[in-house]
């Protein structure tokens, strides 16, 4: 038999595949309700990791919008979604005749693929005029972006029922379609590292002076991948509101972001798989930690340790704590050497 | 006892290797000039020095002091000054402040002084005393990088291509100061491509080539050899 | 519909957000100026200030100036402290570790407020004499605002002085410019950053008294959108400018204070929407804001 480092890597790949299926499998045969409901979640946030990872992890850009694109996602999904009788009840708009009109109740997967297009679409608004600039620009117009679209969730009460949010939600997320999801996400990412956009990508985290040199346009560059994560969060966005079954504007708040910015970093930037190691412990935690601050009434106590994670890993292992371990670095595009 | 003396360095950038094993030594009073191809180390070599990079290995005495784990402010301090390659004056700030800060950490009374020992040395950065500095002249910059240097009172100034990109006129004036500051009692550790003006000015010369020392001794000895010839004089 | 008085009065209310925008604006900028790094916890900073002040003076009882000097002193030391154990390590490396630093930092000393403090807000009520009302020409105001406008003002002119006429301001001014040539003059680096800290946050700190004692409610997350508008601020006026962090917080607070005041009535709820698609106008429009230089890419 061959040694598993001898197989090429799409082989590699669809056998993770297998073996997470199974797994998945087995899992949901076997596990409770609870269980299975934490499994999902951390799919959903995996996914919102891996995007956030393509703009943060691989570009050296710093996006703080991530849940700004998840909050398009969610609404947008959830509008097509939403069951025709319970529009009229809940006061939420029928959809137009080029959307299907108002008899029309959009299946999951293309309303999914909408919201994904949507939250893309926002992004190559916010993002065009703010990528030219140095990287911190970016930060805080992408956060800014966050505020304006939970601002306007808020306010376009006919749409979205403002601050009351919409619940009732059909619940069409489960394992499968996350982990499916997840699947798709970091299989474009890696194929878009080993693409010729890839290297241009890495090229322009480690100098974007050299990578114009070489006749790499950075700003093309960070904008496909802006738009991308901003896709893929839309997508992650969609899942969560057909998982939670309800959405309200200020779920999708600084702190979802930083939650995710802090699955990427104690998983490892950078790394393809580090995101969804990150958002394991990170939700894994807060199921074990949430009955203790509830019990000793000490509100704040997981973000705290959140926090203390965070500048922690920064301090002392910046790398991440997948960083280094990382299972599938075979993935990863090799960097052409020399200096 | 020499007044610098460095001792088997060796500095990294990444993990490319920029000086290997170097050793060289300065005496005090003197002249000394470093010259070299391009990408040879020699500015490496005066920032390892001035204590901008650190080495891996080695050390750095001056004085008969370890400076080697020392920031660079604290050997401003001790009296090594660097005049670094494209002159890094501060150019939004005017002509004068430029000068004040190189006297940051003196606290003696005779600043004032040698504020006034600088503009007669050029005289051009007293008419020039309240411009922003970034609006002058490169030829002009260069003077205010070395007032502002000398400012701190040093024992040892080290000066990274001070000639580069200069007119030849001013490149004269420039050698003219560099002579008056040797009179003045300050030790000079010069890097150069110009490698006629630091013969010319040189008490004892190092050559490097490739992160290494190549050759060393009084310019005339050095420039007798023929690859050194070849390589710098053109012939 | 608007008559001059109405005018007059939003003016005012403009002018004293402002002040508390280009305070922090303030000490902001001098931090981003050494480091490139966005503090987010500036906007703690504010929040630690508003409850340290609250804790003595309400709940302790004690006099009002020994309570806001305390505020000063607990916004500097945290300041100090932020800078030793958060951000030395990391200087000389990516920017963005700062940032995210800055995120943790931001999001750790929210929560410790909140435990401390319980999630729910407080009534923040100031000395008497603050809240006493006045009216001039048909424009209501209190002696807070007063308060705050002329202490902003003081604090900018103090702090003008000391970077033009110090050796310690200059060498910030020089230390911003670049960091290593810094060096070479024998500036210590570490030294100028602290000194940043500790006066950026005192500075913080007394804009949280004063956000208290203008809008007469503290909670543990105040702080957050103050310091992001801050940075808003000096995005507007310039990013690497002192004096554009000022003018770009007066008119942050004007702007936001006049769109409320004068657009529908429906539109009020959208102010923070406002003040950022301002921003991402700015950036695309002027990058370099009112009195910026040009910045590398």
């Amino acid at each position: 038999m061959r040694r598993w480092t001898s197989l090429p890597g799409g082989v590699k790949f669809l056998l993770g595949i297998a073996a997470l299926f199974l797994v998945l499998f087995i899992a949901n045969s076997t596990l409770n309700r609870y269980v299975l409901h934490v499994i999902t979640l951390i799919g959903i946030y995996s996914v919102a990791t891996t995007s956030l990872n393509l703009t943060n992890g691989y570009t050296g850009l710093f996006s703080l919008g991530h849940a700004g694109f998840m909050a398009v996602g969610a609404y947008v999904a959830t509008l097509l979604t939403f069951p025709v009788r319970l529009r009229i009840a809940y006061n939420l708009p029928l959809l137009p005749s080029f959307l299907g009109g108002p008899e029309y109740q959009w299946p999951f997967l293309p309303a999914l693929i909408v919201g994904g297009i949507v939250a893309a679409i926002a992004a190559l608004f916010v993002g065009a005029p703010v990528l030219r600039l140095r990287g911190h620009y970016l930060s805080v117009a992408s956060l800014g972006f966050m505020v304006i679209i939970t601002t306007l969730a808020k306010g376009l009460k006919d749409l979205t029922r403002g601050a009351a949010g919409i619940q009732a939600i059909p619940r069409y997320t489960n394992i499968w379609w996350v982990y499916a999801w997840l699947v798709v996400t970091i299989y474009v990412i890696w194929r878009l590292l080993n693409s010729s956009y890839g290297r241009a990508m890495l090229a322009i985290r480690e100098s974007e002076t050299a990578a114009q040199s070489q006749g790499i346009h950075p700003m093309r560059y960070k904008l496909l991948s802006f738009v991308i994560g901003a896709f893929f969060a839309g997508i992650a966005g969609g899942l969560y509101a057909h998982f939670a079954r309800s959405i309200r504007p200020y779920e999708f708040s600084f702190y979802m972001t930083f939650h995710i910015v802090i699955m990427l970093i104690i998983g490892g930037a950078g790394t393809l798989l580090g995101p969804t190691v990150g958002a394991a412990i990170v939700i894994a935690l807060k199921y074990v930690l949430k009955p203790v601050e509830e019990g000793l009434g000490i509100y704040g106590l997981v973000e705290i340790i959140y926090a203390l994670m965070l500048i922690g890993v920064m301090l002392w292992r910046p790398e991440g704590i997948a960083g280094g371990v990382n299972p599938l670095k075979f993935l990863m595009p090799k960097r052409k050497g020399g200096s | 006892m020499p007044l610098l003396e460095v001792d088997r360095i060796h500095v990294y950038y990444g993990v490319i290797p920029a000086l290997v094993d170097l050793s060289l030594a300065v005496d005090e009073g003197m002249i000394v000039a470093l010259v070299g191809a391009n990408g040879a180390g020699k500015s490496t070599t005066l920032k390892a020095i001035a204590g901008v990079l650190r080495p891996r290995a080695g050390r750095i005495r001056f004085r008969g002091q370890d400076i080697t784990r020392l920031g660079a402010d604290r050997r401003v301090r001790l009296g090594i000054a660097l005049v670094p390659e494209g002159r890094q004056i501060f150019s939004t700030l005017s002509v004068r402040e430029n000068l004040l800060l190189g006297a940051y950490h003196r606290r003696d009374p005779e600043v004032k002084k040698d504020l006034e020992w600088i503009y007669s040395l050029f005289p051009v950065l007293r008419e020039r005393m309240h411009q922003v500095a970034g609006t002058m002249s490169g030829g002009e910059q260069q003077m205010l990088a070395f007032g502002r240097a000398l400012m701190s009172r040093p024992k040892l100034l080290l000066l990274d291509e001070p000639s580069l990109g200069l007119a030849p006129l001013v490149v004269r004036e420039i050698y003219r100061v560099i002579e008056q500051i040797r009179e003045a009692g300050i030790t000079i550790f010069l890097v150069e491509q110009n490698v006629n003006m630091a013969m010319h000015v040189a008490d004892y010369m190092y050559v490097m080539e490739a992160g290494q020392l190549k050759m060393e001794g009084v310019p005339q000895e050095v420039m007798r050899d023929e690859d050194i010839k070849r390589a710098y004089l053109g012939g | 519909m608007f008559t001059a008085t109405y005018v007059a009065q939003q003016l005012l209310n403009g002018i004293v957000l402002g002040s508390m925008y280009a305070l922090l604006a303030l000490g902001m900028t001098v931090v981003y100026g050494i480091l490139r790094l966005i503090n987010f916890a500036h906007g703690a900073l504010v929040t630690v200030g508003a409850f340290t002040f609250f804790g003595i003076f309400v709940v302790l009882g004690w006099p009002f100036a020994l309570a806001l000097v305390a505020a000063l002193v607990v916004g500097g030391v945290m300041g100090f402290l932020l800078d030793l154990v958060g951000y030395r390590k990391l200087r000389g490396g990516p920017e963005v570790s700062l940032l995210i630093t800055s995120l943790g930092i931001y999001i750790l000393l929210e929560n410790f407020i909140k435990l401390l403090a319980t999630p729910q807000p407080y009534a923040f009520r100031p000395p008497a004499f603050l809240v006493q009302l006045h009216n001039v020409g048909g424009v209501a105001f209190r002696t807070v605002d007063v308060f705050i406008v002329a202490v902003s003002v003081l604090i900018m002119v103090a702090f003008a002085l000391f970077v033009k006429r110090t050796k310690l301001g200059i060498a910030m001014r020089a230390t911003a410019e670049s960091v290593e040539a810094a060096q070479l003059v024998g500036i210590g680096v570490n030294q100028v950053v602290a000194v940043a800290f500790v006066l950026g946050s005192a500075v913080a700190a007394i804009t949280g008294f004063m956000w208290g004692a203008k809008y007469g409610q503290i909670s543990y997350d105040m702080g957050f959108m103050a310091g992001v508008k801050a940075f808003v601020a000096i995005v507007i006026g310039g990013i690497g400018s002192i004096p554009g962090a000022m003018i770009g917080g007066f008119i942050l607070g004007l702007v936001e204070t006049l769109a409320v005041g004068f657009l529908p009535p429906g539109f009020a709820e959208y102010r923070d929407a406002i003040v950022f698609t301002l921003l991402i106008l700015v950036l695309l429009l002027r990058p370099t804001g009112i009195m910026g230089r040009k910045e590398a890419v």
